[in-house]
C-alpha cells in the first residue's frame, strides 16, 4: 500500500516506529498530488523544497531519539488565505499578486512546531466568499468523485486534497460553512470550532467576527489529532479565548450516548432536500438512537427564516471593511495611475473578482448612512436573537443534528448565474457561526448518483469534545472517509 | 424599494470600486434579490435587544506596555508594489479632477 493512505495517525506512528521515513511519506503524498492535480487544480502553491528540508529534519530527530511532536512527518496543506512566511500567499485573487508575507500564521507554526511538513497552499474561493471553490483567479477547483462537479467552498482545495489523498490533514477556514460545506460534498470530515478556539492571526481576514480555522481529515482520530494541535492559544489573537483546552483524542474513547440528548430542528421538517440527504440524516439519528441518545425536537424558528439575510448582512459589511486595505500600495497588485484615486479604483476594479466586489458592494451598502439602522443594526439584533434561540435549544439537548447543505454537490457552472441560490447551499451553516458554535460535518455514505453526503452535528460553545465523541461513535457504522480513487462522471 | 443603477454608482464610489456599465445592471439586480432577504428580518420583533451584548466573560486580554521591535519592515517593503527608502510610495494625491 502507499504510504498516502495512511491517516496521519498512522503516518506519525510509523515514523517514530521507523518503519519508513518522513521524506518517504512526503513523496508518496507529492507522487499522489502530482498525478492527480491537473484533474483537481487543489493547489495554488506547492512548497516542496522547504518541505522535503522539513522532512529530513523530522528524520533527523528521530535518528537523534528526540520527539518532533504529535504530527511528526505529516504532509499537510493549508488554504490560501493563511499566511506562509516567503511562500506566496494569494487568497486566490489577483489583488494580491505574487506578494510573499513576512510571518506565518500561528496555526502554520503550530502545525510545523509538531512536526508537521507544510506543503503547499490550496485553492479557494477568492477571499473566502463563497460556496464552491469556484470564484478563484486560478480557476476552478474539481471534486475528486466527480471532476465535473464542484468539491464546495470556499476551502474546496484543502477539502479535495484529503479526499483524494494529496494529505490525510489540511486546514480550512469557515465562515459561513467554508469548511463544513466542502467536507460534506467532499466525503470527508471537517470541524469548524467554537469561534475564539483557534488563533486568527495570520489569517488573511474576510469577516472576522465569523472567520475560524478547521481541520479537514479523513477519520476522527485526525481530526481529533488536529484539533490538539492548533487550537493552542494565542496572545497575538485578542478574540482568541485563554481558557484551558481538553485533549481531544480523549472524547474518541466514548463507549456509547446513555443520557445524551439529540436534537432534530421542528422547522427543518419543511425544507425541501434531496431526498438522499434526507436519508443520511435519518440513518444518523438512528445510529445516534441505538447507541442510546434520546432524540428530541427543538426549535429555531427565528434561524431558519432570517438566518441568510442577517449572514448576508453582517459578512459583507465586515468584509467591506477587512478588504478596504487591498489598495495597491502595500502590497500584490498595482494599477499604473496617475493619482492616488485612480491607484485604489483601478486596483480594485482589476484586482477583484465578481463575486467579491458584489459582497464588499453590499457590505459598503448595509453600513452606509441611511441604511445603517434599518440594516446593519437590525442583523445585528437579528444575531443576538439566533443565539438566543441556540442556547435555548442547549438547555434541551446535548448537540443538534442537521443537514450539512440541501444536496450533495452540484456541477461546475451550475449555480455560478444564480449567486443567491449559491448562498442557500449555506442555509444550514451559516447560522452556527453567527452564533460562534462548534459544527463537525461527517462523513454520511454516498448518494444513488455516488456522490459524497454531509450530516452536521452542531454543539454549544467549547464543545467539540461532544461532537467528537458522537462523529467517533457514527464513523463506526459508517466508515471512516475512502479516498477518491478517480473521478467517474455522474 | 427597488435599488437603481445610481444607487449602486453611490455604493460603487464609497468602496473605490470602478464598476462599469455592465456590471452595474447585474449588481443593481442582484441587490433587488438579496434585498428580498434583508426584508425578512424588517418584520421581527426586535425591541429591547441590545445589537452588541456579548457573553464573553474573559473580558478583553491587556498586555504590557512595552515596545516590541517587529524587525521585518524591510522585507514588509521589500514585497510592496513600490517602495522608497522606509515608505510606501503612492501616486500624487490630487488628480485632475481633484
Amino acid at each position: 500500500m502507499d504510504l498516502y493512505h495512511l491517516t496521519a495517525a498512522r503516518m506519525v506512528q510509523g515514523i517514530k516506529e521507523k518503519k519508513f521515513s518522513a521524506l518517504e511519506v512526503l513523496d508518496s503524498c507529492l507522487s499522489r498530488a502530482h498525478s492527480l492535480e491537473n484533474h483537481l487544480n487543489a493547489v495554488i502553491t506547492f512548497s516542496e523544497e522547504k518541505a522535503r528540508e522539513n522532512a529530513r529534519k523530522v528524520d533527523k530527530a528521530i535518528a537523534d531519539g528526540e520527539d518532533p511532536g504529535l504530527l511528526a512527518g505529516v504532509p499537510v496543506l493549508v488554504k490560501d488565505n493563511m499566511c506562509t512566511d516567503g511562500v506566496r500567499t494569494t487568497c486566490a485573487s489577483r489583488i494580491l499578486g505574487e506578494w510573499k508575507p513576512p510571518y506565518n500564521a500561528t496555526v502554520v507554526d503550530l502545525l510545523r512546531g509538531q512536526g508537521a511538513t507544510v506543503t503547499g497552499k490550496t485553492n479557494m474561493d477568492e477571499f473566502a466568499m463563497g460556496s464552491s471553490s469556484e470564484h478563484s483567479a486560478f480557476g476552478a477547483c474539481h471534486n475528486p468523485w466527480d471532476y465535473d462537479r464542484v468539491t464546495g467552498g470556499s476551502s474546496g482545495g484543502s477539502a479535495a486534497s484529503v479526499a483524494a489523498g494529496y494529505v490525510p490533514l489540511s486546514l480550512g477556514s469557515d465562515t459561513g460553512g467554508s469548511v463544513r460545506q466542502p467536507a460534506g460534498f467532499c466525503g470527508i470530515y471537517g470541524l469548524k470550532p467554537t469561534y475564539g478556539l483557534v488563533s486568527r492571526y495570520g489569517l488573511i481576514a474576510f469577516a472576522s467576527s465569523l472567520d475560524q480555522i478547521g481541520p479537514f481529515a479523513r477519520t476522527m482520530e485526525d481530526i481529533a489529532l488536529g484539533m490538539n494541535v492548533i487550537t493552542v492559544p494565542d496572545k497575538r489573537d485578542s478574540t482568541c479565548s485563554r481558557r484551558e483546552r481538553p485533549d481531544y483524542t480523549e472524547a474518541l474513547r466514548t463507549e456509547n450516548l446513555k443520557g445524551k440528548k439529540v436534537g432534530v430542528v421542528r422547522e427543518f421538517q419543511d425544507y425541501k432536500l434531496d431526498p438522499d440527504i434526507q436519508s443520511a440524516v435519518e440513518r444518523t439519528l438512528k445510529i445516534l438512537e441505538g447507541e442510546g441518545a434520546e432524540i428530541v425536537e427543538v426549535s429555531l424558528p427565528v434561524t431558519m427564516d432570517s438566518g441568510l439575510g442577517a449572514y448576508y448582512i453582517l459578512a459583507p459589511a465586515e468584509a467591506s471593511s477587512n478588504l478596504a486595505r487591498y489598495d495597491g500600495v502595500r502590497y500584490g497588485y498595482s494599477a499604473p495611475s496617475d493619482d492616488l484615486l485612480s491607484l485604489y479604483f483601478k486596483t480594485r476594479k482589476e484586482g477583484f473578482g465578481t463575486e467579491v466586489k458584489r459582497r464588499i458592494l453590499t457590505g459598503t451598502y448595509v453600513l452606509s448612512s441611511g441604511y445603517y439602522d434599518a440594516y446593519y443594526l437590525t442583523a445585528q439584533k437579528v444575531r443576538q436573537v439566533i443565539t438566543k434561540e441556540f442556547n435555548n435549544a442547549f438547555a434541551e439537548v446535548d448537540s443538534i443534528v442537521m443537514p450539512t447543505s440541501p444536496s450533495p454537490a452540484f456541477r461546475i457552472g451550475e449555480l455560478l448565474s444564480d449567486p443567491i441560490q449559491m448562498y442557500m447551499m449555506d442555509v444550514f451553516t451559516l447560522p452556527v457561526n453567527l452564533a460562534g458554535l462548534p459544527g463537525l460535518s461527517i462523513n454520511a455514505g454516498f448518494s444513488s448518483k455516488g456522490l459524497p453526503l454531509g450530516v452536521q452535528l452542531v454543539g454549544p460553545k467549547w464543545k467539540e469534545t461532544d461532537l467528537i465523541s458522537q462523529g467517533s461513535i457514527l464513523e463506526k457504522t459508517f466508515g471512516p472517509a475512502r479516498i477518491a480513487e478517480g473521478g467517474a462522471k455522474q | 424599494m427597488a435599488i437603481s443603477k445610481e444607487e449602486v454608482k453611490r455604493v460603487a464610489m464609497l468602496a473605490r470600486l470602478d464598476i462599469d456599465e455592465k456590471e452595474l445592471e447585474s449588481m443593481a439586480g442582484h441587490f433587488n434579490s438579496i434585498i428580498e432577504h434583508f426584508n425578512r428580518l424588517q418584520v421581527l420583533d426586535l425591541e429591547g435587544i441590545n445589537p452588541f451584548v456579548t457573553e464573553d466573560t474573559e473580558g478583553t486580554p491587556l498586555r504590557e506596555d512595552i515596545v516590541r521591535e517587529w524587525g521585518k519592515r524591510d522585507i514588509a517593503l521589500k514585497e510592496a508594489p513600490d517602495a522608497e527608502g522606509d515608505f510606501f510610495r503612492v501616486p500624487r494625491i490630487m488628480g485632475e479632477e481633484n
